[in-house]
């Protein structure tokens, strides 16, 4: 196992006893077991780029052919220095955003072609990282080792991460899709709202265009205006044809009359209609029907403790037929009913048995839209979020029974 | 019904608001009342002049700073990590972290001479008032917390009932913030830098930015959040001023002298009335609070930054360890200081002055080769224009605290 940070600044050396340089970078090809294909090696007259065809092996110094091979950078390539070292990395399967204190690379040697490869095997998270790149490791472990402490090195493995900078928009490859496939469409773009819009635009060019729209409609509303208000209209149109319908008035609405009409004129015209009539509703504000009365729990509570405190604080309510779940941010993440608490254990946390899938409705939603969610999923009621998925209230059946009733009279 | 497009304007600025008005406010901390308080007694209202120019270095310096954290989405050391390795963020890390102890030793002993002013016992009520805020901010979401600052913001009103009740002349304040009065000299040009010194800080980069980050504000706020630090820079010095009068109209009109604000709130009080002096010092418990909530707050996102541990006011005590870790740790290092009886903050002040100077021209430079980056900054990179006047300010104030520093220590003997 070799550290980047140990590699960085070695002299490159032919076998016939040249030096070259001192190296500066490595490149690796992106995939699911990313090899190193080059060496960024900076000479006295500048910035040569060597195929590690021509590297022998990495020692005291970077041993290398001397007939070694110039190359350039191809596509799919990424820098471990300019585009791994210090940068924000997703840690896949802990679901957080960490940042790589040292790159990690496994050597491998082919015994019968005495090949020599190397590969980025993943990322250095912890402390030791830093240490190792401050030149203490040693000195700092053994004087903890002295009172009897010992750190752990804390390792991410290439397949468990993604980093958040994909700086050159070249970048398409179908294994790091996969990966992301894997998370849940919440889960990531809960992930992107910690980046910018570039970013996300970024990976969303990486995944594939179902989930892509997927993760799209669980951002929050600032930043699906963001992503709509600068995407080509074909594109944005293209999207907002696969959404469900009522997300896409959703966007639409946040954005300006002018290019809201734009987008719809060029809509196909089965999804046109559909869109128009939806807009047409919006004068109805919901304000009005809106109510207070909702209880929320936290995902990591306890079915006991839900119980009790729906006992103790919900004796007021006139209607409660959901327990909303929100994250520490408020935001809305999952819903369950009384009938489905019951059936669990005492102890089970929330977050096990709650339903992630969502009917909700923004403030700008028209109540029409309100209404015939509410029928066509069979709801006692629906939250009402704000832009940050917070939740402002809720409209229940009963609030709006009136509204149907009428109808049914006509 | 129609909302028209004033009242829609001001709603959403409402809503975004906050971040710009918070950091501007934090700079008029303890250590900023006292610095004003000071130059005031010493000066009058031959100090006013200042005020337009702090004004403006204040909105640039933080106008560049809220572009760079819209347009990458990310922290000051967030980039200076990505963009400078380790070393650099550690040697940034170590000067942020001390000169920030500096600060905060300030506020904290800001908030003991206002406890005594009101005659609280401090060894119980500092410790109570700091161990609520800990809470308070480990228990509530960015949002709450930011509405915790507006509150402590409400308070700084006290300081316009105390000028009022000085009785000023207003006529000769306008002018005298317009026009130069008295003579210049070496003594006065010291002090105005002294209160330019404290009102372009370090920290205050460092907490802008992260708080637009926390807030989750995106490149399409760019406008009504520039708006915003534009009318946070105005409003907070209109506030200095207020400070300035009441010391000015009070105690340099008598020929007094004070060595710091909690003196001044007593000073006022036979000159002008208890209620002015007790509005003052109402102000100035306000001013160390909003300091020790705000001040190692941004060391705590600093070190999260810095060091890619998770941060963030939205997170809990136990995601987020390091943060409130290095929060807690400041606070009660200082508030141990500080409650000794016979600590002395002077030789404090003049270190963390002197590490200031370090540490805020490199900040500058940091944010000049952001603000020029097309990678970070894409369309909203600097121009020419802007470089012109980001240059001007970054030397004007590197001079400033550098010629304060000499003052100050020449002021020693």
């Amino acid at each position: 196992m070799l550290y980047f940070s140990e590699l960085e600044n070695k002299k490159v050396v032919t076998t016939d006893g040249i030096i070259i340089g001192r190296l500066d970078d490595l490149i690796f090809l992106l995939s699911g077991k990313p090899r190193l294909t080059k060496l960024v090696v900076h000479t006295q007259t500048g910035t040569l780029i060597i195929s590690t065809e021509s590297l022998q092996k990495f020692n005291k110094v970077v041993r290398i052919s001397k007939y070694f091979v110039q190359t350039d950078l191809e596509e799919n390539e990424l820098y471990v220095k300019r585009n791994l070292m210090d940068k924000q990395i997703i840690d896949i399967s802990g679901n957080k955003i960490v940042r790589a204190n040292d790159v990690i690379l496994q050597e491998q040697i082919n015994l019968d072609s005495s090949s020599y490869e190397c590969f980025v095997s993943g990322v250095d998270i912890g402390p030791l990282g830093i240490l190792r790149r401050l030149r203490i490791e040693n000195l700092v472990l053994k004087t903890l080792r002295l009172v009897g402490i010992s750190i752990v090195s804390q390792f991410l493995s290439w397949g468990d991460i993604q980093p958040l900078d994909l700086m050159r928009g070249s970048i398409t490859v179908r294994k790091e899709e996969a990966k992301l496939q894997n998370m849940r469409p919440e889960d990531l773009a809960d992930h992107l709202e910690k980046t910018n819009e570039q970013n996300i635009k970024r990976f969303l060019n990486l995944l594939d265009n179902e989930f892509a729209v997927k993760v799209i409609s669980s951002l929050n509303l600032n930043y699906q205006r963001d992503l709509f208000r600068t995407w080509k209209p074909e594109k944005s149109v293209a999207i907002l044809e696969k959404m469900e319908s009522d997300t896409a008035v959703d966007i639409l609405l946040s954005l300006s009359k002018k290019r809201r009409m734009e987008l719809v004129h060029i809509m196909d015209p089965a999804h046109k209609q559909a869109i128009l009539n939806l807009l047409s509703l919006t004068k109805t504000p919901i304000g009005g029907r809106l109510s207070s009365e909702f209880f929320t729990a936290s995902p990591t509570e306890t079915v006991r403790s839900v119980t009790k405190r729906m006992r103790h604080e919900t004796g007021e309510f006139v209607f409660l037929a959901t327990v909303y779940v929100v994250n520490q941010k408020k935001q809305l993440i999952g819903v369950f009913n009384p009938h489905e608490l019951i059936l669990q254990d005492e102890d089970t946390p929330v977050y096990k048995f709650m339903t992630q899938n969502i009917v909700s409705a923004q403030l700008k939603t028209p109540l029409e839209v309100v209404v015939k969610k509410i029928l066509k999923y069979r709801l006692p009621g629906i939250p009402v979020l704000d832009n940050n998925k917070q939740i402002v209230g809720i409209i229940t059946f009963d609030g709006i029974a009136d509204l149907i009733e009428s109808q049914f009279n006509k | 019904m129609k909302m028209p497009k004033f009242i829609k304007r001001v709603f959403l600025l409402l809503a975004i608001m906050g971040p710009g008005l918070v950091t501007a406010f934090a700079d008029n901390d303890a250590g900023g009342v006292a610095t004003y308080s000071v130059a005031a007694s010493k000066f009058g209202y031959q100090i006013l002049i200042t005020l337009i120019p702090i004004t403006l270095v204040l909105f640039i310096t933080q106008e560049i700073g809220v572009r760079i954290a819209l347009a990458s989405g990310k922290g000051l050391a967030d980039l200076i990590r990505e963009r400078y390795g380790v070393f650099i963020s550690l040697i940034i890390f170590i000067l942020v972290f001390i000169v920030n102890f500096g600060v905060v030793l300030q506020d904290i002993s800001g908030l003991k001479s206002a406890l005594q002013l009101f005659g609280l016992n401090y060894n119980i009520y500092l410790p109570l008032l700091l161990g609520l805020l800990f809470i308070f901010l480990v228990k509530s979401t960015y949002k709450k917390t930011e509405r915790l600052f507006f509150l402590l913001i409400l308070f700084y009103l006290s300081y316009f009932f105390s000028a009022i009740l000085v009785k000023p002349d207003w006529g000769f304040i306008a002018k005298s913030i317009v026009i130069p009065q008295g003579k210049m000299s070496f003594n006065f040009i010291y002090t105005s830098v002294a209160v330019l010194g404290t009102t372009v800080t370090a920290w205050g980069q460092f907490v802008i930015a992260s708080s637009i980050k926390d807030k989750r504000l995106t490149a399409s706020d760019m406008k009504v959040e520039q708006f915003e630090v534009f009318a946070a820079s105005i409003i907070s010095n209109v506030f200095t001023m207020f400070m300035m009068v009441a010391v000015a109209a009070t105690i340099f009109h008598n020929g007094l002298h004070i060595g710091d604000a909690a003196e001044a709130a007593v000073a006022i009080k036979p000159l002008a009335g208890d209620m002015a002096g007790i509005l003052f010092g109402i102000g100035l418990l306000v001013a160390g609070f909003l300091g020790c909530a705000i001040v190692p707050l941004s060391t705590a996102y600093a070190f999260s930054e810095l060091f890619g541990y998770e941060g963030s006011l939205n997170q809990g005590l136990q995601k987020s360890k390091f943060f409130y870790g290095f929060f807690v740790f400041q606070i009660v290092l200082a508030a141990i200081f500080v409650m000794q009886p016979k600590f002395s903050l002077f030789s404090f002040t003049l270190y963390a002055d002197f590490l200031n100077s370090v540490i805020l021209p490199v900040i500058f430079i940091f944010l000049y080769r952001f603000a020029n980056n097309k990678d970070i900054m894409g369309k909203y990179k600097n121009t020419r224009m802007q470089n012109f006047i980001l240059i001007t300010c970054g030397v004007i104030i590197s001079c400033a605290v550098v010629l304060g520093l000499l003052g100050g220590a020449l002021h020693l003997k």
